[in-house]
């Protein structure tokens, strides 16, 4: 059997997700309760018997580091292959940031040459889907392609969020163009591709050797650069149909739509299919508990939880306490965040370890745009950042965005209308502020 | 510091605790939805820093060495230490199956002296509580004690259960009887010593000599009144947190309703004394629109779309949409079909019960009549794998033996009292080769 090489970029910060990836990587962003997003991407690899898999990361890579460890969740801890976490470091030569994801991938490039892989498979770690690669490389071995894209067809109103591509009969790409304005079709890049090894090495290399001062400089991205150079030399390029479930969860409205899709009857994702199983790195909790007089319905209730509010079409991550006469509706509320008696929070993502007063009202009245972020938090959806703690009797709005490590202190007034940001402007960190008002750091 | 080995006796057959030991050791016996009674000590142990830990099987040891294996839930897959199984062995001389506690210890006598602890702490693998060890090892060093034994307060009238004993003001023992059939007080023994390791060998090799009709070679019969006999210094350690003997079906019931209340004894959710288990990766539980869940443990994997009422519920168990669990135990991927009511019953893991039956039904609370001693409580028992036909009938103390199939139900009622078992064959996968089925059922 060849041996497959997966890549997985999971560098990208993710500005979309707004407050969620504001200490962390979009990969990292937790899903689903108790997953964080790339191990939908981990477990697609473990599933499809991948056991080669590096992980490239660049921005906030600590929560992503933690999750990942050896790879225990995946079976991923082994002698030969296994996982390796690649970060960016100095070299003698022109190593820098990564400038790009391809440029991400030619610093690994000594890696990737001496893993012996016959083929990388470049993942992108912050998609949710279900996909077996095995079929997607024996089409690339069929075809004898020098690369393989994966497609999916997308809306064509969010055509222009990605590279949108034509194909012949064969399936090879006839054309393609990374987020369009005015998108010709509905067939979408996936942002996962595969390679032989040295097509790869060789095509990384020529775009390395772009001149940034050049006519036509790079900006290394396989989508924007090295796909269409690859068409312009008249490479073969494939396009990989994949009809399963596959999301980008890179905006908070597809974030939320995303969760909400998994409370149907029968959800679009089967998270408890047998054959398919999600590894994560699961804490150990109890079950939850759901005490007397509440009401729980079409939810996901993770481990550890306590209950003793109302939860309506919302999904709880481990450890998320709802006190007394708490409503959480239509919201997505993550590790151990306490909703105090009394509150309602209303299509609502709160973020970890976040503490909401008693008698609050999160997400109420009137949607405006987010002020701030009015291109990403205009849906509707109010945003808390973790560990914030909000005073009692707090009302905040439709699209707010309350920042991480947000104190009482910093609420001016007990109302936000919609629209409205608080953030700890202060101090960049949550334990700054506390030294600061002589708190211990671990209050 | 002094090295502590900790010995779990965990070979027992709980027979009192009918169909759920009938297939698994009791410690084996799954609690509180996602744990296995012996998590319980091991957690203890690992909470309390004892990682030197040998756990001596005998009876039906598959369940347990699948749930223990290397012991990375509990870390102990160390290198130094770490957690061994000891099943009995043939050896030269004298070796057969265990004659009673101290006869299982005695035989692993080699590997105990080898391990070079200057204490034994020996436990019993069947207690549900939450104790660290080393307040107890401190007070048998201060008391200069030969042995000492952990003492709770227990209700007079279970006092025939426990030994029973008397101290004096330093706490050493006075009197002690084992399994008094007129109990002079309520200080029980739970079962559980410290010995100097070397005191330990010299009482076990003493006992040893001893033939069958002098001794029966059980700690609590005949090595602390032997000890006492002899005058040497026995001292009872008072502990007075949660501990619970979880060895009848009425004591194991109840100890799940305790978990229910709303501030519970035993709080599972305290995160300085963590229970550690084998945990299955499971999606978060989904509950649907329209059902009511309340007082209940829920663990991942469910899926609700009926009522569940003053439960617990394991991994992976389905309730159909109109069915209705109330004050009972249902134990892993057992599902309810639709339209069933369960009632202050326990079922094993992977039962199916069919459509429109009532389990634990009426008021005749008739004992049940193979096991009148055991079975008198009103709790209704279906043992593992057993599949239940559509609109079937079960009334109290009942109890439904293992691996039963549809046809074995001649009727569809069963009184209370009524047992039904499959006695033809000792295991399912007999039946199912006998009825040229394959052995794993296509369902």
């Amino acid at each position: 059997m060849s041996k497959v090489l997966a890549v997985i970029l999971a560098g990208g910060r993710g500005e979309q997700l707004s407050v969620l990836t504001e200490q962390r990587g979009e990969a990292a962003v937790p899903f689903a309760g108790k997953y964080r997003i790339i191990d939908f991407a981990l477990s697609n690899c473990v599933n499809s018997d991948i056991y080669n898999v590096a992980v490239i990361t660049q921005y906030q890579p600590h929560s992503l580091k933690t999750h990942i460890g050896i790879g225990k969740p995946w079976d991923l801890d082994r002698r030969q292959g296994g996982i390796r976490l690649l970060e960016p470091y100095i070299g003698r030569g022109d190593t820098g940031w990564q400038k790009g994801t391809a440029d991400a991938v030619y610093q690994n490039l000594d890696f990737i040459m001496e893993s012996r892989a016959d083929y990388v498979l470049v993942l992108a770690g912050d998609h949710i889907y279900r996909m077996d690669y095995r079929p997607m490389i024996a089409f690339h071995q069929q075809r004898r392609a020098d690369v393989t894209l994966g497609a999916v067809v997308v809306r064509l109103q969010e055509g222009h969020r990605f590279g949108i591509l034509e194909t012949d009969a064969a399936g090879q790409v006839m054309s393609f163009e990374e987020k369009p304005a005015k998108p010709k079709g509905t067939l979408g890049s996936m942002g996962i591709y595969v390679f032989d090894r040295d097509t790869l090495a060789r095509v990384l290399m020529e775009d390395a050797g772009i001149d940034d001062n050049s006519e036509l400089p790079s900006r290394h991205d396989f989508g924007r650069n090295i796909i269409p150079g690859m068409l312009t030399r008249g490479e073969k390029v494939f396009a990989y149909p994949f009809t399963g479930y596959w999301q980008d969860v890179g905006t908070v409205q597809s974030y939320w739509e995303a969760h909400m899709g998994l409370l149907q009857d029968h959800p679009a994702f089967d998270l408890y299919d047998p054959s398919w199983v999600i590894h994560t790195l699961s804490e150990e909790r109890p079950p939850a508990y759901v005490s007397e007089g509440c009401h729980v319905s079409q939810s996901l209730i993770s481990h550890g939880c306590v209950i003793k509010g109302q939860v309506e079409r919302s999904v709880l991550s481990p450890g998320v306490i709802v006190e007394e006469g708490a409503v959480v509706r239509d919201s997505v509320v993550l590790f151990s965040t306490v909703i105090g008696a009394g509150s309602v929070v209303d299509r609502a993502i709160l973020d970890k370890e976040v503490v909401v007063g008693k008698s609050c009202r999160i997400g109420y009245g009137d949607a405006g745009p987010n002020k701030r972020e009015p291109d990403w938090l205009d849906t509707g959806i109010t945003l808390v950042g973790k560990r914030s703690h909000l005073p009692d009797n707090l009302t905040v709005g439709r699209n707010c965005k309350i920042g991480t490590d947000v104190r009482p202190e910093d609420f001016a007034t007990n109302s936000l209308a919609s629209g409205e940001t608080v953030e700890n402007r202060a101090f960049e960190h949550g334990w700054e502020r506390d030294f600061a008002v002589g708190l211990p750091a671990t209050s | 510091m002094s090295k502590v080995l900790a010995v779990i006796l965990a070979g027992g057959q709980g027979e009192r605790l009918s169909l759920l030991s009938e297939k698994r050791a009791k410690p084996a016996v799954p609690f509180a939805g996602k744990y296995r009674i012996i998590d319980f000590a091991l957690s203890n142990c690992v909470n309390s820093g004892i990682y030197d830990l040998a756990i001596l099987t005998q009876y039906r040891p598959h369940s347990l060495n699948d749930h223990i294996g290397i012991g990375k839930p509990w870390d102990l897959d160390r290198r130094q230490g770490g957690v061994h199984l000891l099943q009995p062995y043939v050896g030269r001389e004298d070796a057969d199956w265990y004659q009673g506690t101290a006869d299982a210890v005695y035989q692993n006598l080699t590997f105990i002296m080898e391990s070079r602890a200057d204490y034994v702490l020996v436990l019993a693998g069947d207690h549900i509580y939450r104790m660290d060890y080393r307040p107890m090892i401190d007070f048998h060093q201060q008391r200069r004690a030969d042995a000492t034994l952990g003492a709770v307060v227990v209700p007079i009238e279970e006092g025939h259960r426990f030994g029973i004993l008397d101290t004096d003001m330093e706490g050493r023992v006075v009197t002690f009887e084992e399994k008094p059939a007129k109990p002079k007080g309520t200080l029980g023994s739970m079962g559980i010593y410290v010995f100097d390791r070397n005191t330990l060998a010299r009482v076990l090799l003493e006992d040893a000599r001893l033939d069958g009709n002098a001794s029966q070679h059980d700690f609590g019969r005949n090595i602390i009144p032997n000890m006492l006999a002899r005058h040497e210094r026995v001292f009872a350690y008072p502990f007075t947190g949660y501990w619970q003997d979880v060895g009848t079906i009425q004591s194991y019931w109840e100890a799940h309703m305790e978990l229910l209340d709303d501030h519970p004894a035993f709080d599972l959710y305290d995160p300085s004394w963590v229970i550690h288990t084998l945990s299955e990766e499971r999606p978060p539980a989904h509950v649907h629109d329209g059902c009511q869940v309340t007082q209940s443990l829920i663990s991942h994997g469910c899926r609700i779309r009926g009522r569940v009422e003053r439960s617990v519920l394991s991994p992976g168990v389905v309730v159909e949409e109109g069915a209705e669990v109330r004050d009972s135990i249902i134990l892993f991927d057992t599902v309810i079909g639709a339209g069933s009511v369960v009632d202050r019953s326990i079922l094993d893991k992977e039962v199916v019960v069919g459509k429109n039956c009532r389990i634990g039904y009426g008021d005749d609370m008739t004992p049940n009549k193979q096991e009148p001693g055991r079975l008198n409580t009103g709790i209704t028992l279906v043992g593992k794998r057993s599949h239940l036909p559509d609109d079937l009938t079960v009334g109290r103390n009942c109890k439904i033996g293992t691996d039963l199939r549809p046809q074995d139900f001649t009727t569809d009622t069963l009184e209370s009292g009524d047992s039904v078992e499959d006695r033809s064959h000792g295991h399912g996968w007999e039946r199912d080769l006998a009825r040229r089925a394959p052995a794993k059922s296509s369902a």
